[in-house]
């Protein structure tokens, strides 16, 4: 008798005994009264093919729940329901915020590892649709990324000149410098300006400073686009120079990049795709 | 006290009708009221872009496409902002779609550009590996339907007073003027464009439905 030792089951138990027990009474009650009962009182005026109802007094009970409720319903409709409500923008909020509480203590300091991972994340989502998922731009439909942070990619930019990011100082007409001077500012760039700090060509470094002059009218002297007049070269080839491209947008040469600066992305998520599209320029 | 009511059907069912439809009144109305205004900064659309619509309706993009972003973090984290019921005060009909074959594009104006619509429309697997989205070659072919999108930018005006013509707002003015404007906004698009057919046409004055469905996919903000 193990299964007795059970509250439910003997609850359960007692509760159909008692039932049971109810029925009995209530039913021999009004079999009782189905035997002996006359019907009596006031009829009354309405009348459906000679079917007619007393008048009768509502039952207390039923009658006080039913102002109970009316009550309730003030109650509810008054105070409760607007100080107890549940909102999905409520919830929304509360879910966004616990995530980006979370997000920021977990990503305070993002390892390298961790930056690339998340870039890639980024990356497949927000960029891949027009630079395609190995980032080399599909074709031409976008910028070919693994073309990109290193000097053949300035040549072909001071050549075919840059446009499209909304710099004050507007877009950079083609063929400044000839191909010849393109190359030695482009090692000038990339060893003495940018963040590489190393050239493929060291030879031609001291020729592409004495070039510099054509760059440094917009670019400035140090290269660092004269406090945001033009492009900073001196994060070039790095997240950073990534990170402003996101910013601005480009509507360069190829087709129209949108501005990434309505919030979709933190600005981690902008330092991790930076990190990534640099690893993927060769 | 109520029983003269149920000697009467007639008053007994408006009774039933008044009790009923209190509780549709206390529960829709407020609400209503507050959120169907339109969002500050929502404008009416211009006429391409209404002629664009009517393509994006005729072609049945709402079956697949949905353009209503629930609040949820997953649907914000991808479409941007969710939706609110003053951002649809203009559309009419709403688009909102009730199935998702392919993303939502209540905000793709956000992320896409011109340039990625013509690859896209034309050879979708091109730039979404694995897509089954049907290519829209015909839109390149077909002049879009300015007229028809004039004549329903003027009828919601007059009939339902959109605010066209005024301040900050779209100008839609005479049948002439809205011309010359449909032809200044679409020349921007058709420049961002690579499709000589399209270019062509549109230098002898034809705006093609690819044109107008861009316009108006760009205005999704």
């Amino acid at each position: 008798m193990n299964w007795l030792n059970d509250n439910v089951n003997a609850l359960s138990l007692l509760g159909a005994a008692a039932i049971l027990i109810l029925t009995f009474f209530v039913v021999g009650k009004y079999m009782k009264q189905m035997k002996t009962d006359k019907a009596s009182g006031e009829l009354a005026k309405e009348n459906w093919d000679g079917i007619g109802e007393y008048k009768n007094a509502l039952p207390i009970g039923w009658a006080l729940s039913f102002l109970g409720t009316i009550a309730w319903a003030a109650w509810y409709f008054l105070a409760g329901y607007p100080l107890a409500s549940y909102s999905q923008l409520g919830e929304y909020n509360q879910e966004v915020k616990s995530y980006n509480t979370k997000f920021e203590s977990k990503f305070a300091n993002p390892d390298k590892a961790t930056l690339m991972a998340m870039g890639e994340g980024v990356f497949l989502v927000q960029c891949a649709p027009c630079h395609g998922v190995t980032g080399d731009g599909m074709n031409g439909k976008a910028l070919n990324l693994s073309k990109w942070g290193n000097e053949e990619a300035i040549v072909a930019s001071i050549l075919n000149g840059s446009k499209g990011s909304d710099y004050p100082l507007g877009e950079m007409p083609a063929g400044l410098l000839d191909a010849e001077s393109a190359k030695a500012v482009a090692a000038y760039v990339m060893q003495e300006v940018s963040v590489v700090k190393k050239s493929k060509n060291p030879a031609l470094v001291e020729t592409g400073k004495a070039l510099w002059a054509t760059c440094a009218a917009c670019h400035g002297e140090d290269g660092k686009g004269m406090a945001g007049s033009a492009p900073d070269l001196s994060v070039y080839g790095d997240a950073k120079f990534v990170v402003n491209v996101l910013g601005t947008g480009k509507k360069g040469m190829i087709g129209n990049m949108p501005k990434f600066n309505d919030g979709r992305l933190t600005n981690v998520q902008k330092t991790a795709v930076g990190a990534y599209v640099s690893s993927l320029a060769k | 006290m109520f029983h003269w009511l149920e000697r009467n059907p007639f008053f007994f069912a408006v009774g039933v009708f008044l009790v009923i439809a209190y509780a549709g009144v206390v529960t829709i109305l407020p609400d209503f009221m507050e959120t169907a205004r339109p969002v500050v900064g929502t404008k009416p659309y211009t006429v391409l872009e209404l002629a664009g619509r009517q393509v994006y309706i005729k072609d049945s993009c709402n079956a697949c496409h949905s353009q209503l972003i629930r609040p949820f973090k997953s649907e914000t984290d991808r479409y941007g902002m969710y939706s609110l019921s003053g951002e649809f005060a203009y559309d009419r009909p709403f688009l909102w779609g009730s199935k998702r074959t392919g993303p939502d594009l209540m905000r793709v104006g956000n992320y896409r550009t011109s340039d990625w619509h013509e690859y896209h429309m034309l050879d979708p697997i091109s730039v979404v590996p694995g897509s089954i989205m049907p290519a829209y070659k015909h839109m390149f072919k077909n002049t879009a339907d300015i007229d028809t999108a004039y004549a329903e930018a003027l009828t919601v005006k007059k009939v339902f007073n959109t605010p066209y013509d005024q301040p900050d707002m779209p100008k839609l003015g005479t049948h002439e003027e809205a011309k010359k404007a449909v032809m200044e906004e679409a020349a921007l698009i058709v420049a961002d464009m690579k499709s000589q057919e399209v270019k062509e046409a549109f230098k002898r004055g034809e705006i093609k439905e690819i044109v107008a469905l861009i316009a108006y996919l760009n205005s999704l903000k």
